[in-house]
């Protein structure tokens, strides 16, 4: 129980697609002066910056950390950036995690950012995303995202027994869940006809299985307990965090449909929580495509019967569980750099009992996971978010 | 505010060189493992075993496909050359909706692209 941080700060733009002349820039500055009034520091207080944003492609600023130190008025602090593909923003809460456990910063801003909408046409950023795969020759051969995503589900969907229906549910059930987050890029009421009618894109993913390209950013200050100031005493606190990788190449693994990589991260983070994934009682996990999410709970442990929890309520807004009450990145969308610091900033005031109406569950949950990967699940990060001193 | 950059990119294959050589030349040219035999295509520098030292081999070429995605993105399996213990992504280029089988075919430009074309399948 030592090993905790605090997460004295948490928020979150909009993601959307911008077209009110701003920049990503404007958007971290959102973010962190959000996070930091929350917190109830100043800014002098912040000894390190740890930026997450997926590629300089995107931003077309090589070293973003230093504009971004300069911007939010941090000069002096220690500044640097993380990257790993989707997990880019998790990764980054685990290094100001890290730093704050081995005493070299004792209160530390996580800022992701990315303009993954409005910055780029669509298809090169669709291009650029290819070159998150090996490239040469997963990349070379032109291969997407959404089909590699694909290649991966059939398997899973054979085993596990699911039908385009379990797949459509998903969309279904965080699109629905958006509609209550004033933040959401695709809230939408969404029927399964609508989603079968959607243009195919690689069977078995239809338009409507996948998640968006969206701007936004989200930032968390994180604190050691020694310098929790006594008004955030009941601020959540990072319990547990895990990362672990696999082949990058879908076809060297032994089971190309199973998210290992997910297991052995979750495996860790649960170890260091001294917890089991059973006790996790909400989750925001990585839904870049409808089948991933099923593939990612069934990873990380949270259901010992996948196929009757997905089909009961276990994971809906009522349930045991509740997954991607944000809307995940189906709904609440998906500015790459910023999805995991927003899925640990959203558990983050789950736990404290500060999420939206409608969307906060009335008894706030103990225990709640954020669940992020990059590639097809080569890189996962997850973090493991718990409550703080009673209030 | 427009702005277009273009980049002229002079990439090196580094060890993956006998593998893109290979694709230029329409073989499948794979690592086989020191250690243990194991032979993958794509080739991995490092074998499961933990052995780091390997030998180019050249496959017949074949391949069979376990999965296939198509739409909107394309026409791409998950396939195994033959001799390969492996698996690898590849493009499907003019399978009909029953072609399991196909055979690697030379890409149309520099880029070490993986494509199969149909081949009858062998009695
Ligand atoms: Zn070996």
């Amino acid at each position: 129980m030592d090993k905790m941080v605090a997460v004295l700060g948490a928020a979150l733009t909009t993601f959307n697609r911008r077209k009110d002349g701003s920049s990503f820039r404007d958007w971290a500055a959102e973010a962190t002066d959000a996070a930091i009034a929350m917190a109830g520091l100043e800014r002098a207080e912040i000894e390190m910056l740890v930026v997450a944003s997926e590629s300089d492609f995107f931003t077309l600023q090589l070293n973003p950390a230093s504009v971004l130190a300069n911007d939010l008025g941090l000069s002096g602090a220690a500044a640097f950036r993380v990257e790993g593909g989707g997990a880019s923003g998790q990764l980054a809460v685990h290094a100001g995690v890290q730093a704050i456990l081995s005493g070299t910063a004792a209160r530390v801003l996580v800022v992701g950012v990315d303009p993954s909408a409005s910055q780029l046409p669509a298809a090169a950023m669709k291009e650029l995303y290819s070159y998150s795969f090996d490239f040469w020759h997963e990349g070379a051969t032109g291969v997407s995202a959404t089909a590699l995503y694909a290649l991966s589900v059939q398997g899973a969907m054979e085993r596990l027994g699911l039908t385009d229906d379990d797949l459509a549910a998903v969309t279904i059930g965080n699109r629905d869940n958006a509609r209550l987050n004033p933040n959401a890029h695709l809230p939408r009421q969404h029927t399964a006809e609508e989603i079968a009618a959607s243009p195919m894109i690689a069977s078995p993913y239809r338009r409507l299985h996948c998640s968006p390209l969206s701007d936004g950013a989200a930032a968390l200050v994180l604190a050691a307990e020694a310098s929790v100031p006594a008004a955030r005493r009941s601020a959540a606190r990072i319990r547990g965090i895990g990362a672990a990788t696999d082949r990058v190449h879908l076809g060297a693994r032994t089971a190309p449909d199973h998210f290992a990589a997910k297991t052995t991260a979750m495996g860790r983070a649960c170890t260091m929580a001294d917890v089991t994934p059973e006790q996790l009682e909400a989750a925001e996990v990585y839904d870049a495509y409808a089948g991933a999410q099923i593939q990612a709970l069934e990873a990380l442990g949270l259901s010992s019967d996948i196929v009757v929890d997905l089909r009961g309520d276990a994971f809906g807004r009522g349930g045991r569980c509740p997954v991607n009450l944000s809307g995940g990145l189906m709904g609440q969308g998906a500015p790459v750099g910023a999805i995991g610091v927003a899925q640990t900033a959203t558990c983050a005031l789950l736990v404290e009992g500060r999420y939206h109406d409608g969307l906060q569950p009335a008894t706030p949950p103990a225990l709640a996971l954020a669940d992020t990967h990059g590639g097809v699940c080569t890189t996962a990060a997850v973090t493991i978010v718990g409550q703080g001193a009673a209030a | 505010m427009k702005h277009t950059l273009t980049l002229d990119y002079d990439l090196a294959a580094g060890w993956l060189r006998p593998f893109v050589e290979g694709l230029a030349e329409g073989v499948a040219r794979a690592r086989r493992c020191d250690g243990c035999g194991r032979v993958s295509f794509v080739p991995l520098r490092v074998c499961d075993c933990g052995k780091a030292h390997g030998s180019w081999i050249d496959l017949p070429g074949t391949a069979t496909v376990s999965r296939r995605t198509t739409g909107a993105d394309g026409d791409f399996g998950l396939v195994t050359f033959a001799g390969a213990d492996t698996k690898t992504v590849a493009r499907l280029d003019g399978f009909g909706p029953g072609d399991r089988q196909g055979a690697i075919v030379r890409p149309p430009s520099a880029l070490p692209a993986i494509i199969l074309r149909p081949e009858p399948k062998v009695a």
